[in-house]
């Protein structure tokens, strides 16, 4: 027993205890008609916008979002209000906000059921964003696959524009606003902010080399906002009931609740809303109601494919907000959650991971391009049980000269999964080690010396082995 | 002959869109689903079409349709089935299991389109619908937990809509189906392959090449076969393709 008299050890603020938590953008999307103006009207829909657009400074309201704490949905965690205060001013060029509804990051699904069950909801946050940054157009960037959705945006836009909510003289101000729909067309890549205005503009998606930030040169090389489609349904809420309101929930760096997507081997999977700083074991086994019979945990995926696996131990540490995903080596990042169960064979989980970044690099920088390929090629290796002896240290050495060295994350979103299953699951690597004849031949034939080494060693004696793998040059 | 054009009605809502966007090179996307509506496809003419409308060069339009993967081309089937293979679907076999079920029915494998240009099936990336595996989508149509008897009904939904049984594309004999190719002819449109006939093609005066049609560039008629054969275009025979562009050997 520890006495009163000692000073208590410095220890990490004791997670929260699970309480349920009623649904702030979710509330509504069980209910069939959700997604028409009317059902959005009913519920005072659109009465926030009303209330601040061309009556409320924006300065206010970029002020309200940055004390509210609400940081980015869509992967990185960028606070939002911080954003928006780098948006250039002066410089004579329109203003775009760009949302991102491309969601293409494997585990996420979550923006798909805003755009197709509530999309007015997004619509309002896109109408007070666009005030705050004094931006005229808006542009919604949806990943092509999502048809229902983008069916429902369109006829949201349209049955705001009739209202009068969009267009000329919103909500009968002086304020003008364009929103305009793009849909993409199946490109992991366009996910990436910068990506994503490459594709607006009408190119294929790559990213720009930053900086300029699309904050100063985005869309059209004009100032830009890009924020998440969950970022700018937060907004409506936010604005409506406070920053303080917001910041009852979560922890003190992570503020607020999020949408976080559940899959893989639980009982119930699906998306469900919750405060951010639960233990995420709670929410595995309260919402998801926990893993599937007759299974145990093997690792879990926390945001997304690209994020790095968290062992049991880990998950049982794990709280759900970006400080403490982040303190265990992985990220919070989308917030897609895959649970994966004691049967899954890691390589053949890593061979279709790293198919899936081979398939989805866009190709501008070598180091992705190849490095995705090679990633491919040795897991491939280990999944199939023919890999050589030195290929998963070659693998580490890959990962290493991949990340940070490219234009976007891809390449480092494709190095950190492969670098985490070769950190907690070397095992299997090294299990699948093991040289077909096929293999055995090539690798002979490789090694042979050539006649030109052969010459030298004649000379000067036997050559080294580097010296005969560097060919004829010496 | 005739060459292809737009609706009025779709070419409406592209001068409709025009309002939205700052310049025309950036309603690209859009215009080439307008295309894709129109036509069902994405093939060489819609190509051209999208880049006259949008005012870029064809070239460029072929760079984003063989991009973006979920451009629908002429080389695929009629009823295009795309199945996830990402992590979160190919779990517990449920792709595998999609996709042993469409072989079984319309004998197809990941790549491939049926002999009579009907069906096709591709393994694709992730769908966004991870908690409801597998997912699958036919074209516009989008499906989840589609395996077992739920797939089996709607290949044959769409078998009875098209008169076709399942036998006549997995019975012993039946044509046996073709690698989809993605790739984008390089000869010029007007290059007749020997035995092709120049119906329907699209065709370019050799002098113009470039100009808009209006400006005298662009003319319908036949021109010439070219007298000196380019060195063996053989379309589509040279190397296998597959949806994810490599395989292992």
């Amino acid at each position: 027993m520890a006495d009163a008299n000692t000073p208590a050890a410095p220890e990490a603020p004791a997670p929260k205890p699970f309480v349920p938590f009623e649904p702030v953008l979710t509330k509504y999307l069980n209910e069939p008609n959700a997604y028409t103006i009317e059902h959005y009207l009913a519920r005072g829909g659109y009465e926030t916008a009303r209330k601040h657009v061309g009556v409320t400074d924006p300065a206010t309201l970029v002020a309200t979002v940055k004390d509210s704490g609400l940081r980015g949905r869509g992967g990185a965690g960028f606070p939002t209000g911080m954003k928006w205060g780098f948006l250039a001013k002066g410089t004579g060029k329109p203003a775009y906000l760009a949302v991102n509804g491309d969601e293409s990051e494997p585990g996420t699904h979550k923006d798909r059921h805003i755009l197709e069950k509530d999309p007015h909801q997004l619509l309002e946050g896109v109408i007070l964003t666009c005030w705050a940054i004094q931006s005229n157009h808006a542009f919604i960037y949806l990943r092509g696959e999502f048809i229902l959705g983008y069916q429902r945006l369109e006829a949201a836009v349209k049955a705001a524009k009739e209202k009068g909510f969009i267009g000329k003289g919103v909500f009968g101000t002086t304020f003008d606003l364009k929103v305009t729909v793009v849909r993409g067309a199946g490109a992991y890549i366009c996910g990436e902010e910068t990506g994503m205005l490459s594709s607006i503009e009408g190119g294929r998606g790559y990213p720009k080399i930053k900086p300029p930030f699309p904050a100063v040169s985005g869309l059209f090389k004009c100032p830009t906002i890009v924020n998440n489609v969950e970022t700018i349904a937060n907004v409506t809420h936010i604005i409506k009931h406070g920053a303080d309101w917001h910041k009852q929930w979560g922890t003190e760096k992570s503020p607020g609740y999020k949408i976080f997507c559940l899959s893989g081997a639980v009982k119930k999977p699906g998306v469900y809303e919750v405060p951010l700083g639960i233990r995420m074991i709670d929410f595995i086994n309260e919402y998801g109601g926990g893993l599937v019979e007759g299974r145990t945990m093997k690792a879990v995926i926390p945001g997304g494919l690209s994020a790095p696996l968290l062992t049991p131990e880990m998950v049982e540490k794990c709280t759900l907000d970006y400080e403490s995903i982040a303190g265990l080596g992985s990220m919070l990042g989308s917030g897609g959650i895959t649970v994966l169960h004691d049967g899954v064979d890691m390589m053949s989980a890593i061979y279709n991971t790293m198919r899936f970044y081979h398939h989805e690099s866009c190709g501008q920088c070598t180091p992705c391009r190849e490095g995705t390929g090679w990633l491919e090629k040795l897991a491939h290796k280990h999944h199939a049980g023919h890999a050589a002896a030195g290929d998963a240290d070659l693998l580490v050495d890959v990962t290493k000269n991949m990340r940070g060295r490219t234009i976007c994350v891809l390449a480092d979103a494709a190095a950190m999964p492969m670098q985490s299953y070769l950190q907690h699951f070397r095992g299997e690597f090294d299990k699948r080690v093991g040289e077909p004849a096929h293999a055995a031949k090539t690798r002979s034939a490789r090694d042979e010396i050539t006649p030109a080494a052969k010459r030298d060693a004649a000379l000067h004696g036997a050559p080294s082995v580097e010296k005969v793998g560097m060919g004829e040059r010496q | 002959m005739t060459v292809k054009t737009l609706s009025p009605e779709r070419l409406r809502q592209f001068h409709d869109w025009a309002d939205e966007y700052p310049n025309k090179r950036s309603m690209l996307m859009m215009t080439l689903r307008l295309v894709e509506e129109e036509f069902g496809c994405i093939d060489a003419d819609g190509m051209q079409i999208a880049a006259d409308l949008c005012g870029v060069n064809v070239a460029h339009v072929q760079g984003m349709v063989t991009f973006y993967t979920h451009f629908k081309r002429d080389t695929h089937g009629k009823h295009r089935f795309m199945v996830c293979a990402t992590l979160m679907c190919a779990l517990d076999g449920n792709t595998d299991a999609a996709l042993k079920q469409i072989e079984a029915k319309l004998g197809l494998k990941p790549g491939q389109t049926s002999a009579d240009g009907l069906f096709s099936c591709e393994k694709v990336e992730c769908l966004a619908d991870c908690d409801k595996p597998p997912v699958v989508q036919k074209d516009n149509e989008h499906f989840c937990k589609m395996k077992g008897p739920a797939l089996d009904e709607y290949i044959d939904s769409l078998l009875a809509l098209e008169g076709k049984t399942s036998g006549q594309y997995t019975a012993p004999g039946a044509p046996a189906p073709v690698a989809t190719d993605l790739r984008i002819p390089v000869l010029p449109s007007y290059y007749n392959f020997p035995g092709e006939t120049t119906e329907g093609a699209r065709h370019f005066d050799d002098k113009n090449p470039y100009l808009a049609p209006g400006e005298g560039g662009r003319t319908t008629t036949v021109p010439p076969a070219l007298k000196t054969p380019l060195t063996a275009p053989v379309a589509g025979t040279a190397f296998k393709t597959s949806t994810n562009g490599h395989d292992h050997g």
